[in-house]
């Protein structure tokens, strides 16, 4: 197996780009990652593009041979990859998988989503299941969640709050991020309820955007300037046993487990995370999966400010989904711009002081209680 | 008037509940496998434990609240707004399972409290057409006792 390393990362600011088509973004932050790499077009040898909502919305399909086109990169393998948020995260476990097996010397991920649109309406499970059908949609997944959190561990809307506070703070350095505006918890909670106990602050909101990886053999990397290894690419679909604890997440669990194993690494030795943070309280059962801190213990962890630039292990300091915005097929992608970014130490006032081993996590999809996909990937420099 | 209409209308998935005539012995109906001694709801199309078969069978009607949500954005399906959502710890069998509760008791909703289903017409199907869905309804602590809540 050979070594697996990214080589560069391109990205388009999180917006409503209500006029530009997707194909164009997604080209541009291609361009982007290439140029970051100084690898030649030329030399990419397979292509993932991933997008969750392009096929539904546009019924679009095979978009990434477009996307590619336009890099002047064509006749190689291209493969376009749904996979619900964890989209973009998915197609860099592909890329990994094939450096590492040698059928790719320079692999590329891009990933966008052109959704602000009228028809788009809250995400679900699918509209053939029978939890849709009953009404479920994602934010009552994970209000559900809330709920079982708050009583079996005594969490707190504050601590849920603080979460939305920390992130937009962070946000506020970062000029990629979409919201950047500092919010206070009585704002977070004084905010339009979506469902209980989430509020409309404590819910990511979808956005149009592309971004782009390009990664590489450690042969190539001994060509490439700033090349950050990747560690490990763990991916888990879920268990869907009944029942489904749905205070302890096993999905997200068994997925961070695999991730550390594989890079050889605990969680005291991450410098930063970039999580999945779709809601307040999903940030809070990845810090538990994560072994950040004790099951049951992640909404005191966020109030304690222990998650916050400055504290222990700064989680999301991009700002996260929250203030990013969520395209599914982009963000996977621009959780890891983030720890490039990071571990080159070129993050401005919201660096991680040192920082050296990065975790990115996304999750995505919801079925019989449980998540379709998780996704972490650690990164060094 | 309410029993005609809920007549005229489809369940929103077929078989996913059942009643005898006069709406006596309403339960879930669910599967479970014989071989691996598993439940399950809805009934998949072969047990993916053994791919053996799962036989139709019934899951009861009660159980207990483990977690719920008040939804209170534009609803699907032209639920009502706003509408309740739990995961139900069912008896007798080990379930877990998604549903509707029911649209009067938004605030009488409490984790760990007993329920018991209903169905009547609520929202519509895939095509639009008014249609049956099941629910959960408050249900008397002790249900032995077939008393009404005293809420």
């Amino acid at each position: 197996m050979s070594d697996v390393y990214l080589a560069g990362v391109g990205m388009i600011p999180f917006r409503v780009h209500k006029e530009r088509i997707l194909v164009d973004m997604a080209g541009e932050a291609a361009a982007l990652a290439l140029q970051d790499s100084g690898i030649d077009p030329g030399r990419v040898d397979m292509g993932f593009f991933a997008s969750a909502t392009t096929a539904v919305l546009y019924k679009d399909v095979t978009v990434g041979q477009n996307v590619y086109w336009q890099l002047g990169i064509n006749r190689i393998p291209i493969f376009n990859v749904e996979n619900a948020c964890t989209s973009g995260s998915t197609g860099i476990y592909l890329a990994c998988n094939a450096i590492a097996a040698g059928q790719a010397e320079v692999a590329m991920v891009v990933g966008g989503e052109k959704m602000c649109v009228p028809e788009m309406g809250l995400l679900n499970s699918g509209a053939t299941e029978l939890d849709t059908q009953l009404g479920l949609v994602t934010p009552a997944s994970f209000a559900m969640r809330a709920a079982r959190h708050m009583a079996e561990f005594g969490t707190t809307l504050e601590q849920m709050a603080a979460v939305a506070v920390k992130n937009r703070r962070h946000a506020a350095l970062n000029p990629m991020a979409q919201f950047s505006k500092p919010i206070s918890a009585e704002d977070v909670l004084a905010s339009p309820p979506i469902a209980d106990p989430l509020t409309r602050l404590q819910c990511c909101p979808i956005a149009d955007g592309a971004a782009a990886v390009v990664l590489c053999s450690s042969r190539v990397a001994k060509e490439t300037a700033g090349a950050l290894r990747v560690r490990a690419w763990a991916y888990c679909t879920g268990d869907y046993q009944n029942p489904q604890d749905m205070a302890r997440w096993g999905t997200d669990y068994r997925t961070c487990a695999k991730a550390y194993e594989l890079a050889g690494l605990k969680p005291g030795d991450l410098d930063l995370v970039e999580c999945h943070d779709a809601f307040t309280i999903a940030e809070i059962l990845h810090y538990e999966a994560l072994g950040l801190c004790e099951p049951g213990q992640g909404g005191r962890l966020a109030a304690e400010g222990q998650t916050a630039l400055g504290g222990p292990i700064p989680v999301n300091p991009s700002g996260g989904l929250l203030s990013r915005g969520h395209p599914p097929g982009a963000t996977g992608l621009a959780q890891v711009w983030e720890l490039a970014v990071q571990l080159r130490h070129q993050a401005g006032p919201r660096q991680v002081p040192g920082a050296s081993v990065g975790l990115a996590h996304c999750m995505g999809g919801d079925k019989d209680g449980d998540s379709k996909s998780c996704t972490v990937i650690i990164l060094t420099n | 008037m309410q029993a005609d209409r809920d007549q005229q209308c489809q369940p929103v998935v077929p078989g996913i509940f059942r009643a005898s005539s006069g709406g006596q012995g309403l339960e879930l109906v669910g599967g479970h496998c014989p071989a691996c001694h598993r439940y399950y709801f809805p009934r998949p199309p072969r047990c993916p434990y053994c791919l053996g078969q799962v036989e139709e069978q019934g899951l009861g009607a009660t159980g207990t609240l483990y977690t719920y949500t008040v939804v209170r954005v534009r609803p699907p399906y032209g639920l009502p707004s706003p509408y309740a959502l739990g995961y139900v710890d069912l008896d007798g069998n080990g379930l877990r399972v998604l549903g509707l509760l029911a649209p009067e008791s938004l605030d009488k909703l409490e984790i760990g409290m007993r329920l018991r289903l209903a169905v009547g017409q609520l929202g519509c199907d895939v095509g639009g057409a008014p249609c049956l869905r099941p629910y959960f309804e408050p249900a008397p602590p002790h249900p032995s006792q077939g008393m009404q809540p005293d809420v």
